[in-house]
C-alpha cells in the first residue's frame, strides 16, 4: 500500500511481485483497476494495446467521452456494497471498432478490509452476442413462417393436447394451447374416429384427411389436413404437426358445379318430356290429316301448343335464374297478392284433395316488384301442393296454410304443409340444387327462383322440415328496403 | 279394331305422353287405356287385365316403383309383361330409377325398357313381341342411358 497525493491509502500494484504483475499483463482479457474517483490506476497489456493507455484518466472520460460517471456504474456499485457486479456494454477500441463486452467488477481490499480499488474485467462477447442475435433472428423468422403460413397449424402431443398453434389457427379457433384438438376443431368431447394425428403417432408417416371443422364464429370450414411427426434428438416421435389448408371456397365451387350439373340434367329430363309431348302432338296431327279426322287434329294441335307454352315457360324460368336485376320499388299489398294466388291454386288443390287455407293480416304492404312477389308466393304454394301430392301416404288428408303478417319493419310470408317433409340432405340442397321430390312434375327451379326474388328484395328465406311432419317456408321481407326509392 | 285386339295399359303422369302412346298403339291395332298414377293403374289392372303395361317409374302418389313391386308380388298379376318408359334410364338416373334398381333383385326384371323420347317403331315392335305369346324371358330393348 502507498499514499496517493490526497493522502488516501491505495492498493499498491507496484508492490505486486514480478510474476504476479506479469500474470496480470498476460491475462487474455481486458483488465483495469480503478480507484474511488474512477481513475484508472492500472491496465493490463492487452487493455493498453487495444484501447490505448488511459492510466491516470477517469474511465468515463477515457472510454465514454463523458464529463461525469455513467448513471449505472458497476464500479460505483462495487465500491458501495463490496460485491461483484456485472453489466453488458459496447466499448469502442482505439481504432473505433465496437466490441460487445461483459464487464465484471471485483473489490480490492487493504489489510484492514477496506475497499481501496475495484478490478474491472472486460470479456469480449461479440461473437456470442452475434450468435445470439442470429439465433433470435432465426427464431423470429421461423415463428413468422409458422404464424403467417396461409393455413392452420397446430402441434399436438401424444395426448392430442395442443402445445403450439400459429396465428391463423388462434384467430379462427382461439388460443388452443392446452386444449384437445377435437374439442377446438370439431367441438366434440372425444377423439374423431379416423384421426390422422393418431396415425402419424403410430407409424411416423405423413397422413392426410379431409375434414369439416367449426371456427369460433360457428362457421363450417372444409380443411385438407396433413400431419407430420416431430422427433426429439433420440429420434422418438414426441408430437405431431397438423397443418390444415382451408379448401372451403374450392368445395363450394365444386358443389356449385355439381348443382349446375344436376340442374342441367334435370332440365334435360324435363325437356325430354316436353319433346315427347311435341312429338306425340305432331304424330296425332299427322294421323288426323291422313285419316281426315278433325278430332285427332284438334287433340294433336292442343298438345303441340301446350308443350310449346311449357318449353317457353321453362326457358323464361332459366333466363330469370341466370339474370341479375334490381327490382323496382312500388307498393305491393302482400295480403292482396296472397288472396289472389290462393284463389288461382284453389282448383288444383281441390283436384288433389288438399285443403288450401290462407290467413292474412290486413294492409301488409312492402315496396317491391309486384310480378316477382306474385311469382314468389305462387312458387311456395305450388311447391307445397306438389310436396303433398308426392306423399306416399295416400290416405292422409293434406292441408296447406299460407299466411302473411307483419313484425315491425318486416313482412312475413309463411307457407306450411303437412306433406312428407324432407330429410337433412334434401333440406340442405334446397335453393341451390334443382330439387324435386315430386317426380317429373316440375323443373325444381321454383325454389331457386323464390330465393332469388327474396334476395333481390333484401329479405331472407328459411325452411323448417322434418320427414313425416311436413315443411314450413318462412320468408321475411323488409317493408321498405334500405336502398328503396319509390318508382 | 276388334275385341281380339291386345290391350295395353299406358301408365304415365305426363298426360301428353299418355295421349301419344295410347293413340300410337290404337292406330296400330291395339286397344289402349291410360292411368296417371300407380293407384289408378292398379284399379285399371284389377278392372280389366291388360296384355301389356307401359310404365313410367317417376310418378306422384303411388310411384311407378311401388306399382311395379305390387304387380310383381301378386301371383295373379305377375305374368303381365311390363315395359319401363323413362326419361332417364339405367343406374345413376333419378331417385325412382335408382330405387327401382335397388329393389329389382327382389322382384322379377321388367320385360323391356324404352327411353324417352320413345321411338314409335321400337315401341310397336316391343308391344307386338310381348303380346304375341312368343315372348322370350326378357325382350329388353336397352337398357339405354341417355
Amino acid at each position: 500500500m502507498s499514499a496517493d497525493g490526497t493522502g488516501n491509502r491505495v492498493f499498491d500494484l507496484d508492490a505486486l511481485d514480478h510474476s504476479s504483475a506479469r500474470l496480470f499483463d498476460e491475462l487474455p482479457c481486458w483488465v483495469s483497476i480503478q480507484d474511488r474517483d474512477f481513475r484508472i490506476i492500472k491496465s493490463s497489456a492487452k487493455m493498453i494495446a487495444d484501447f490505448g493507455d488511459h492510466r491516470g484518466e477517469q474511465c468515463y472520460a477515457a472510454f465514454k467521452n463523458r464529463t461525469e460517471p455513467c448513471p449505472e456504474c458497476v464500479v460505483t456499485l462495487t465500491f458501495e456494497d463490496g460485491k461483484e457486479h456485472s453489466s453488458q456494454e459496447v466499448r469502442f477500441d482505439k481504432r473505433g471498432m465496437p466490441h460487445n463486452v461483459l464487464v465484471k467488477t471485483k473489490p480490492l481490499r487493504n489489510g484492514a478490509g477496506e475497499i481501496v480499488a475495484v478490478m474491472k474485467v472486460l470479456v469480449n462477447i461479440s461473437s456470442e452476442v452475434e450468435l445470439a442475435k442470429r439465433l433470435h433472428d432465426s427464431v423470429v423468422r421461423y415463428r413468422n413462417l409458422f404464424d403467417y403460413a396461409p393455413c392452420f397449424i397446430s402441434v399436438q402431443d401424444r395426448n392430442f393436447l395442443i402445445t403450439d398453434s400459429n396465428r391463423r389457427f388462434d384467430e379462427s379457433f382461439g388460443d388452443g394451447v392446452g386444449e384437445h384438438c377435437y374439442e377446438l376443431y370439431k367441438k366434440r368431447p372425444d377423439r374423431c374416429p379416423r384421426c390422422p394425428v393418431a396415425e402419424t403417432l403410430q407409424d411416423g408417416q405423413v397422413h392426410t384427411s379431409e375434414e369439416i371443422v367449426v371456427d369460433n364464429q360457428g362457421r363450417q370450414i372444409h380443411v385438407l389436413v396433413y400431419t407430420a411427426p416431430l422427433r426429439n434428438a433420440a429420434g422418438e416421435i414426441t408430437s405431431v404437426m397438423e397443418m390444415s389448408a382451408d379448401v372451403t371456397e374450392l368445395r363450394t365451387l365444386q358443389n356449385e358445379l355439381a348443382s349446375l350439373g344436376k340442374l342441367v340434367g334435370g332440365l334435360a329430363h324435363d325437356t325430354k318430356n316436353v319433346l315427347e309431348g311435341l312429338r306425340g302432338g305432331i304424330y296425332i296431327v299427322n294421323l288426323g290429316f291422313k285419316n281426315n279426322n278433325r278430332r285427332d287434329i284438334d287433340t294433336g294441335w292442343d298438345m303441340v301448343q301446350r308443350n310449346v307454352a311449357r318449353l317457353s315457360s321453362m326457358i323464361m324460368d332459366m333466363l330469370y335464374c341466370a339474370k341479375k336485376r334490381s327490382p323496382s320499388h312500388v307498393p305491393v299489398s302482400l295480403s292482396a297478392v296472397l288472396k289472389e294466388v290462393v284463389g288461382l291454386f284453389a282448383g288444383k288443390a281441390t283436384q288433389f284433395h288438399i285443403q288450401l287455407e290462407s290467413k292474412a293480416e290486413e294492409h301488409v304492404e312492402i315496396l317491391g316488384e309486384p310480378k316477382e312477389i306474385h311469382g314468389l308466393i305462387s312458387n311456395l304454394i305450388a311447391n307445397a301442393i306438389e310436396a303433398c301430392n308426392a306423399d306416399q301416404d295416400e290416405q292422409k288428408a293434406h292441408r296447406i296454410l299460407a299466411s302473411v303478417s307483419q313484425d315491425r319493419s318486416e313482412a312475413i310470408i309463411e307457407v306450411e304443409d303437412d306433406g312428407p317433409g324432407m330429410d337433412a340432405a334434401t333440406r340442405n340442397a334446397l335453393f341451390k340444387d334443382l330439387v324435386s321430390t315430386k317426380g317429373s312434375a316440375g323443373t325444381g327451379l321454383g325454389l331457386v327462383m323464390a330465393q332469388k326474388v327474396v334476395v333481390e328484395h333484401g329479405g331472407t328465406i328459411m325452411v323448417r322440415s322434418e320427414p313425416g311432419k311436413g315443411s314450413a317456408f318462412t320468408v321475411r321481407l323488409p317493408i321498405r328496403p334500405p336502398d328503396a326509392a319509390v318508382t | 279394331m276388334g275385341s281380339n285386339s291386345k290391350k295395353v295399359l299406358v301408365v304415365d303422369d305426363e298426360k301428353d305422353v299418355c295421349i301419344y302412346l295410347s293413340r300410337l298403339l290404337e292406330e296400330n291395332g291395339f286397344r289402349a287405356t291410360c292411368a296417371g298414377n300407380g293407384e289408378e293403374a292398379l284399379q285399371a289392372v284389377e278392372k280389366e287385365r291388360p296384355d301389356l303395361i307401359t310404365l313410367d317409374l317417376s310418378m306422384p302418389q303411388t310411384s311407378g316403383v311401388r306399382f311395379y313391386q305390387t304387380l310383381k308380388s301378386r301371383p295373379d298379376l305377375v305374368g303381365i309383361p311390363v315395359v319401363l318408359v323413362t326419361g332417364v334410364t339405367g343406374p345413376g338416373g333419378p331417385r325412382d330409377t335408382e330405387r327401382f334398381y335397388n329393389t329389382r333383385r327382389q322382384v322379377p326384371p321388367p320385360d323391356g325398357f324404352l327411353a324417352k323420347p320413345v321411338d314409335p317403331e321400337e315401341m310397336l315392335q316391343l308391344a307386338r313381341k310381348l303380346t304375341s305369346g312368343q315372348r322370350q324371358e326378357s325382350a329388353t330393348v336397352g337398357p339405354t342411358r341417355s
